[in-house]
């Protein structure tokens, strides 16, 4: 099953999964991560590690770390949402 | 009653469209939305019963149900600045989840979690005003282990006999897919051709032989979403597809059907 696209989160990953669960889910928290990244990882505890591949938006680091691909997705693109809004059509 | 059945595409692009969607195609999928708009209007719907994929977004990593019902009595949420709220059939939530448990599915429930937007975006374009009521139905797709589409389509065959003996006008309408891979490196290159081959049975009405294929399988060809579908398609039966829509953007099969009961 190791080659699934989505695997199961493994628990060590937990923090890292959060944080982006938050990027993506929390609007506050969002914004406290574009104004501040280091910071708001701080505030979600990730190791010095976490919070290197998580600013450098390395995708296959985090994922290799066991973070959910889709949640790797969604954040990047919410931050891509706020900010280039202009890049953006809204129906 | 069971007065209606479509399924339909989410893509986030569709509703915020970066420089990379192609616009043209983004509008023929929204001219398929409309379809579905004004096919509701004749359906006349009393509630729409709605099953997504979570996109971990209701629930997190503190509880991964297989299938959730919403049972409040409104439900809100919000995706970059857009932000919704939409009414709940409560009876008919109360009478899934009741009905449901019966029939042997220990289903999850929940009054106070946030609105997806594999809810929204479907709804943006084809909801009416003022809202129908909703009962958002939720599918495990992005977190292993997920229920297997033979569970999923035993839960819509469950689900189907509890809608039909319901006294409201319901239309029952599946959000997701179809192949993406969002990332992974796989995501510019999704399996058209099993979207192809699949749509092609669902229009022949050969929707149960879905309940078959594997949770690795859908993995594979990009489609863990279809669970949405396989729900759907036991509560169908053996009604025939009319495709709307199959636009396929360079990461995304995005479709949208109606099942003509």
């Amino acid at each position: 099953m190791n080659d699934l696209h989505y695997r199961f989160p493994p628990a060590s990953a937990y923090r890292l999964n959060r944080c982006l669960f938050a990027m993506k889910s929390d609007p506050e928290f969002l914004s406290r991560y574009l104004a501040d990244p280091k910071t708001a990882a701080a505030e979600m505890k990730l190791s010095e590690d976490e919070s290197r591949d998580l600013l450098a938006a390395n995708r296959d680091a985090m994922v290799a770390r066991g973070a959910h691909p889709y949640l790797v997705f969604m954040a990047s693109l919410r931050v891509r949402m706020e900010r280039e809004p202009s890049q953006f059509e809204y129906f | 009653m069971l007065v209606g059945a479509f399924a339909v595409a989410h893509t986030p692009q569709l509703l915020a469209r970066p420089d990379t969607e192609d616009r043209d195609l983004v509008l023929r999928v929204h001219a398929a939305f409309a379809r579905v708009k004004r096919r509701l209007a004749e359906l006349r719907p009393d509630a729409i019963a709605m099953i997504a994929g979570d996109h971990i977004e209701a629930f997190f990593l503190s509880g991964v149900p297989a299938f959730a019902v919403y049972a409040g009595t409104e439900c809100a949420g919000t995706f970059g600045h857009y932000r919704y709220r939409f009414p709940i059939h409560e009876p008919l939530a109360r009478g899934i989840l009741e009905q449901g448990i019966e029939r042997g599915f220990d289903l999850f429930y929940t009054q106070d979690a946030p609105l997806d937007y594999a809810f929204y975006v479907p709804l943006h374009f084809t909801m009416s005003s003022p809202a129908v009521p909703l009962v958002p139905l939720h599918v495990n797709v992005y977190l292993p282990p997920q229920p297997t589409p033979r569970r999923c389509h035993d839960w819509g065959t469950a689900l189907g006999e509890i809608l039909r003996a319901r006294p409201e006008r319901i239309v029952l309408m599946a959000s997701g897919g179809m192949s993406h891979y969002p990332g992974t490196d796989r995501y510019a290159s999704p399996d058209l051709e099993w979207d192809r081959r699949t749509l092609e049975l669902l229009t022949e009405g050969r929707g149960r032989e879905l309940a078959a294929v594997t949770g690795e399988e859908l993995d594979k060809a990009g489609n863990v979403e279809l669970r949405t579908w396989i729900t759907l398609l036991g509560a169908v039966g053996p009604a025939r597809a009319e495709v709307y829509c199959y636009e396929p953007s360079w990461h995304h099969g995005n479709a949208i059907a109606e099942w003509p009961l």
